[in-house]
């Protein structure tokens, strides 16, 4: 185990569509990657390759330093996009048939279903029908599911939709379990809130290409760095003689800030002002200009959140 | 673990659904009281002997009822029994029957006692010519008969003697040695016609391909319809998930039919058909063969039948060919029961040799290499039918959205 998965160059096209288009990235093992993407990005195209039940036209996936087999796809947990068991058998004998699919003995799979169920709070619907199950309670069968063969990858197309809000934190820590057990986990989600809080890597995928990858944290400094936030305490006579102000403009630090080169207005609110920087724009003149007008309490860069690199990215 | 082990999973869990399926179980009891019925009914009823009490009032009545006893006694020895439809057409024979008589007082009134229920019937006279028998509703048909034979007999014996014949002509007189039936070419004598047998045989793999091929179709289109299939086709490929359903469902379909077949055998030998018994036996092996391979052939195409669907709802239009390809054989088989260059030719066709050449093993008019022959012709067939089976399948399952047609799938499992 510990092994990483690498998708390198894969592309796939439907007909004369592009699905994907020469992506590349790695879920890293231990960690919780969110995949994220507008609908029809490529996601569930892309989780499906991994898991073999599509092919690619193209490209290189490995775990580790080898190349996928149906061997080790096998140990791969998935949850699909379109959820679905068999609607009128048993809660226990699924989950153990489907132990047994993925190459569990009977016994091996029985104990693990027991161990499952307690774990997910199902024990004592083990023996009724999936249908009798409520949505949630289906959904965590579902997990279940995907969980039995204890895998060395889980992939799971839109975990937390549907949930409420207690069922979200029950699948989280699951996820979180199994990745700190060193299996390397991709999810996608249009929770973005929710991604940001769990992920420690994501994916951003736009019109079949990668528009961002790597740790989450890395990946919103890299897309940042030109939003600043500001905090500064005016000198009485700020207004400085050579600034006049239009009607209807910014006024105070926000006006005086405006006429920095490349720099433009953000949000306002009292001392505090974000300010847009064009890519050629100096944020130190921008810092001796908030200087001219006050004591500079706050000069920082401001972190956008994945909502925002996110509807900066598909736009 | 190997492939062969999750096909046996696979297969498993489709005896599994199949075994807690209540309409399977409720057909296969329905099939094996059907069976246990066709077999003993008809034995019960032509072997049941019925037991008359008669009371009997005078001197020759008594000895006419006493005379129909022994007559309805002797006709129980199989030795003597009539084939049963010379007995329905009152050719001759007679029925067989215990009577036991009650005699009355000259002054008990010999009508109570019927009405009363005591004796079926009563019979009552001194004089042979006129005899009366009293019956509350009806007097049984077979009784009658026998006092009827009695009286004549009686007669025929007074008036020979009357004549002056000897002892010799008188037995000569009232019981007549009939011709003894020699045959030639004497085929096995069950009392089921072989015809009988063909339809049934015939009828029993038509019903069985018929709702174990629906019942495939369904399985697989309950797994698209339900998402299913893309776990299952995300851990194994998708020819073992095929290979599974149908040997999961073949097994089914084979251990009911040698259930049924089983369930009539014995009972067929408990009542003491012993003839019928062997005239199955020699023709359930070719049969239970046949069935097997013909059923195999089929299953996979009922598979992509299935798999064409997205829904249940479109399995009534996916199904259709399949549906044609098992009626037309079987009528075709059904109005080839006669021996003839017809039932020759459609024995080796693979769709209806399923049904006819086992047939023709029954009755008697295949060389012995024939069937191997047939045989082999439906493997190679259910060879062919299992991979193109398989290609569809494979080019099928996983579009769920929409009903597909054949040459989509052919093209989808290019892929």
């Amino acid at each position: 185990m510990q092994e990483v998965l690498t998708l390198a160059g894969v592309t796939r096209t439907f007909g004369d569509r592009r699905a994907l288009d020469d992506i590349g990235f790695s879920v890293r093992p231990g960690r919780m990657t969110g995949f994220i993407g507008a609908n029809g990005a490529g996601k569930t195209t892309a989780m499906r390759i991994i898991l073999g039940v599509l092919a690619a036209d193209s490209g290189r996936i490995t775990l580790g330093d080898r190349e996928l087999t149906p061997e080790i796809r096998r140990r791969f947990g998935y949850m699909p996009e379109e959820r679905g068991l068999y609607p009128k058998m048993k809660v226990v004998d699924q989950l153990v048939f489907l132990g047994r699919i993925h190459g569990l003995d009977r016994r091996t799979a029985r104990a693990r279903v027991a161990v499952l169920l307690d774990r997910l709070d199902l024990a004592d619907r083990a023996q009724d029908q999936l249908t009798t199950l409520s949505l949630g309670n289906q959904q965590r069968v579902q997990v279940a599911a995907a969980l039995v063969h204890d895998p060395v990858l889980l992939v799971l197309d839109e975990p937390f939709s549907g949930l409420d809000p207690l069922a979200v934190d029950i699948m989280a820590e699951q996820l979180r379990t199994r990745a700190d057990a060193g299996v390397p986990v991709l999810f996608s989600s249009h929770q973005l809130e929710l991604v940001e809080r769990l992920c420690d890597d994501v994916v951003i995928i736009d019109h079949g290409r990668v528009a961002a990858a790597g740790d989450a944290h890395q990946v919103r400094t890299e897309q940042a760095g030109r939003r600043v936030r500001i905090v500064v305490d005016p000198f009485d006579d700020s207004a400085g003689p050579d600034l006049t102000e239009p009607a209807g403009a910014p006024t105070g630090l926000a006006s005086f800030l405006d006429q920095v080169p490349g720099a433009s207005l953000h949000t306002q609110d009292g001392p505090l002002v974000v300010m847009d920087l064009a890519p050629d724009a100096d944020d130190q003149a921008l810092l001796a200009a908030a200087q001219r007008y006050g004591a500079v309490r706050e000069f920082a860069p401001v972190l956008p959140t994945l909502a925002e690199i996110f509807r900066e990215v598909v736009r | 673990m190997n492939g062969w082990t999750t096909v046996r999973v696979v297969a498993g869990r489709e005896m599994y659904v199949k075994l807690r399926d209540k309409a399977f179980i409720g057909t296969t009891l329905f099939m094996l009281v059907l069976i246990s019925v066709a077999a003993v009914i008809p034995v019960l009823i032509s072997q049941q002997t019925p037991s008359y009490r008669v009371a009997v009032q005078g001197d020759v009545a008594e000895q006419v009822v006493a005379l129909a006893a022994e007559m309805g006694l002797d006709a129980q020895d199989p030795a003597q029994q009539t084939p049963p439809m010379l007995t329905l057409m009152g050719a001759g024979g007679l029925p067989a029957a215990d009577i036991t008589s009650v005699v009355l007082e000259a002054d008990a009134d010999p009508a109570r006692f019927v009405r009363d229920g005591d004796v079926t019937a009563t019979v009552v006279g001194d004089d042979v010519q006129a005899l009366e028998v009293l019956g509350a509703q009806s007097v049984p048909e077979d009784l009658e008969v026998l006092l009827r034979a009695a009286a004549s007999q009686l007669q025929i014996a007074r008036a020979a003697q009357d004549g002056g014949l000897s002892a010799d002509q008188v037995q000569a007189l009232t019981s007549p040695v009939p011709p003894q039936v020699v045959l030639l070419e004497a085929r096995p004598t069950g009392s089921v016609p072989p015809q009988f047998l063909v339809l049934a045989f015939a009828f029993l793999f038509y019903l069985s391909v018929l709702t174990f091929g629906m019942s495939i179709a369904q399985s697989v289109v309950e797994e698209k319809q339900s998402r299913v299939v893309e776990l299952l086709v995300a851990a194994v490929p998708v020819r073992w998930l095929l290979a599974g359903k149908v040997i999961g469902n073949t097994i089914m379909a084979v251990g009911q039919i040698v259930l049924i077949l089983g369930v009539g055998l014995i009972g067929a030998w408990l009542v003491g058909q012993g003839a019928v018994l062997r005239q199955i036996v020699d023709a359930s092996g070719w049969f239970v063969l046949f069935f097997l391979l013909g059923f195999v052939m089929l299953a996979c195409l009922w598979a992509v039948a299935g798999s064409l669907a997205s829904r249940v709802e479109d399995l009534n239009s996916t199904t259709i060919f399949m549906q044609v390809l098992v009626i037309i054989p079987f009528f075709a088989a059904v109005f080839a029961t006669d021996p003839g260059p017809t039932q020759r030719l459609l024995s080796y066709i693979p769709f209806t040799s399923p049904l006819l050449m086992p047939a023709r093993v029954v009755l008697g008019n295949a060389e012995p290499w024939e069937p191997v022959v047939a045989a082999a012709i439906v493997l190679a067939t259910s060879v062919l039918f299992v991979a193109l089976g398989a290609r569809l399948y494979r080019g099928s399952v996983l579009h769920t959205s929409q009903r597909l047609k054949a040459s989509q799938a052919w093209r989808g499992s290019g892929d």
